[in-house]
């Protein structure tokens, strides 16, 4: 912090409140000062946030305003004080209003205070930079003008400003020519009742002109009240919303979006990308025609299709037209010794099996009649597609004999189509 | 619908594709075997992928990462996967560092679930990936809503 601190201490003088230093003599002490690019670092950083904590005495605001001044401003000096002395008043009762929130830290009440000049002042340019001089960050004026380009979130002035920012900032103001002619128009502007509106358009003209004016528009700091103005804080908020309001995009995108946890919510993308993917894969399949080339593909997928509608889609089209080769389908008569078994026990059981692995047990005519009347209707990713496995109404309890899909097939072979990739739709 | 639009794109590109690989390759009434059903399959796979990334051109990180995945296939494989192993792990290491400042955003399991699902999406924070999830979603859709009509048509016919 040593930069900032150096050019602060600058500023103590200058803002000492005891002191009743006139005018002039406070002009040509800063221009000196200013010029002068070598400050004593006697006092310490606190010791001069402090002071400028301490109540605003309307001289030392009016001291610190003036002496920025190109030097022709002598004569205009004085109607330019009694000039500021009611917006000093102004800023007082607000920086009042705004520090009821509570003060985090010097620094920030600093900040604050500062921001509050500035906005009360938008044409100021001229006063406004030795504000932003002040604080130790101020010197981001170029960080400042992107702000305002920008019309992103409020930024407080830079604590880290950096110093050669600094340096350029402190020659511009030894030259006397930086604020120069544009300040002086706007110094004297009249003062407009609404301040936020002409702080909007001076803004924008001070930044037309190029010069570095850095003022932050009324409402962000009173939203931020309270809140840290810790440039990495701020970072951190702005890219959460950018993720909040992405999730909230995606959560139009996928179904079942009623979850609001963001974990949750991101295993749902995950989930419907992966149903997504899959759904493409078995489109493309079945347009090779033939559902026993399916089988090799979804063998491969073991417990895709859990609980979860969306995901019953991956174990479809488990087999074949009756022969199959156990080669290619061992985990699907595995499956059916399975629910054979289990079937001779209790059905209750083998329905539960069943419905863990996403399958489920139906009558043929109905898989015949579901398959052929989903022919016609679109593709539907939130019911996914349940394996069907039927069983013969008047069959025993042993092993079904056929899939639903055998006998889809039957019936597509007899349409002389291809494929049969009707099951994968509800 | 609209002329320019994703779905349009896509369409024409994957049924010129589609045709010509019918022409290439006609269909067999009886069940060939695995093998070059397989192999027929990728065909058809790899030209929905194709033709939907050269539908969105190189505007989104996942397109380049599925184009560059179809050029790069078998032939030269080893080089080319080299290469993009490279490159992508010095973006990684960049997006890692940037989320390592980050970390407390929570979900970063999931984010590494969803950054291999969607393809080119190891190297990008989560922010980006978000949007490029979104965007995938959206021409995954596309893709599935063509497919289907497809074959719904060719079924009534």
């Amino acid at each position: 912090m040593q930069p900032c601190s150096r050019e602060m201490q600058a500023m103590n003088p200058l803002l000492n409140p005891a002191q009743q230093i006139p005018l002039q003599d406070l002009q040509s002490t800063a221009h000196q000062q200013i010029q002068n690019p070598h400050f004593d670092p006697t006092s310490s950083h606190d010791d001069f946030l402090e002071q400028m904590l301490s109540p605003l005495s309307s001289c030392s605001w009016s001291d610190l305003k003036s002496p920025w001044d190109p030097p022709k401003s002598d004569d205009t000096g004085p109607s330019n004080v009694g000039f500021h002395y009611d917006e000093i008043l102004a800023s007082k009762l607000r920086q009042h209003q705004i520090n009821g929130g509570g003060v985090s830290s010097p620094a920030t009440a600093a900040i604050k205070m500062m921001t509050q000049q500035q906005m009360l002042l938008p044409g100021r340019g001229v006063a406004a930079m030795p504000l932003s001089l002040g604080t130790s960050g101020g010197a981001a004026g170029s960080h400042h003008q992107n702000d305002i380009v920008d019309g992103s979130s409020f930024k407080s002035p830079n604590q880290q400003g950096g110093e050669g920012s600094m340096q350029s900032l402190y020659n511009g103001f030894s030259d006397g020519s930086l604020p120069g002619t544009n300040q002086t128009q706007h110094f004297h502007h009249p003062q407009a009742p609404n301040f936020g509106a002409t702080a909007g358009t001076v803004m924008k003209q001070s930044q037309a002109s190029g010069s570095t004016t850095p003022a932050q528009p009324k409402q962000r700091v009173r939203a931020r009240r309270g809140q840290a103005t810790d440039p990495h804080s701020i970072a951190e908020r702005l890219r959460r919303e950018r993720i909040a309001e992405r999730m909230k995009a995606l959560q139009e995108l996928v179904p079942n979006a009623n979850k609001t946890d963001k974990a949750s919510m991101l295993d749902e993308i995950i989930d419907y990308v992966k149903f997504l993917q899959l759904q493409v894969k078995v489109l493309s399949m079945s347009r090779l025609g033939g559902a026993a080339a399916v089988a090799p593909l979804v063998a491969d997928m073991p417990s895709e299709g859990g609980g979860d509608c969306a995901n019953g889609g991956g174990s479809i089209q488990r087999n074949s037209n009756g022969n199959q080769t156990s080669a290619d389908n061992d985990s699907v008569t595995v499956t059916e010794h399975q629910v054979a078994k289990l079937m001779e026990e209790d059905m209750g059981s083998a329905m539960q099996y069943l419905q863990g692995k996403g399958l489920c047990l139906m009558p043929i005519s109905l898989a015949t009649a579901i398959s052929t009347a989903t022919c016609h209707s679109r593709m539907n990713p939130n019911k996914g597609g349940p394996l069907l496995q039927s069983n013969g109404e008047g069959q025993g309890p042993s092993s079904p004999s056929m899939s639903v899909l055998s006998v889809q097939s039957a019936t597509r072979a007899n349409g002389g189509l291809d494929g049969s990739a009707s099951v994968s739709k509800p | 619908m609209n002329p320019s639009s994703l779905k349009s794109r896509f369409t024409t590109r994957f049924l010129r594709a589609l045709t010509k690989i019918n022409a290439h390759k006609p269909i067999s009434s009886s069940s060939p075997g695995p093998g070059e059903i397989f192999q027929r399959y990728r065909r058809i796979k790899v030209a929905a992928d194709k033709s939907m990334a050269y539908s969105v051109r190189s505007r989104r990180t996942w397109s380049r990462a599925t184009l560059w995945r179809l050029r790069t296939r078998s032939p030269r494989s080893r080089l080319a996967t080299h290469a993009r192993r490279s490159w992508v792990k010095t973006r990684s290491t960049r997006a890692a560092s940037h989320g390592k400042e980050k970390k407390e955003d929570g979900g970063t399991v999931e984010a590494e679930e969803l950054r291999e699902l969607v393809p080119g999406g190891e190297a990008m924070d989560l922010c980006n990936l978000l949007d490029e999830t979104a965007h995938y979603i959206k021409c995954l859709t596309t893709q599935l809503d063509i497919l289907d009509r497809q074959e719904c048509t060719s079924r009534e016919l």
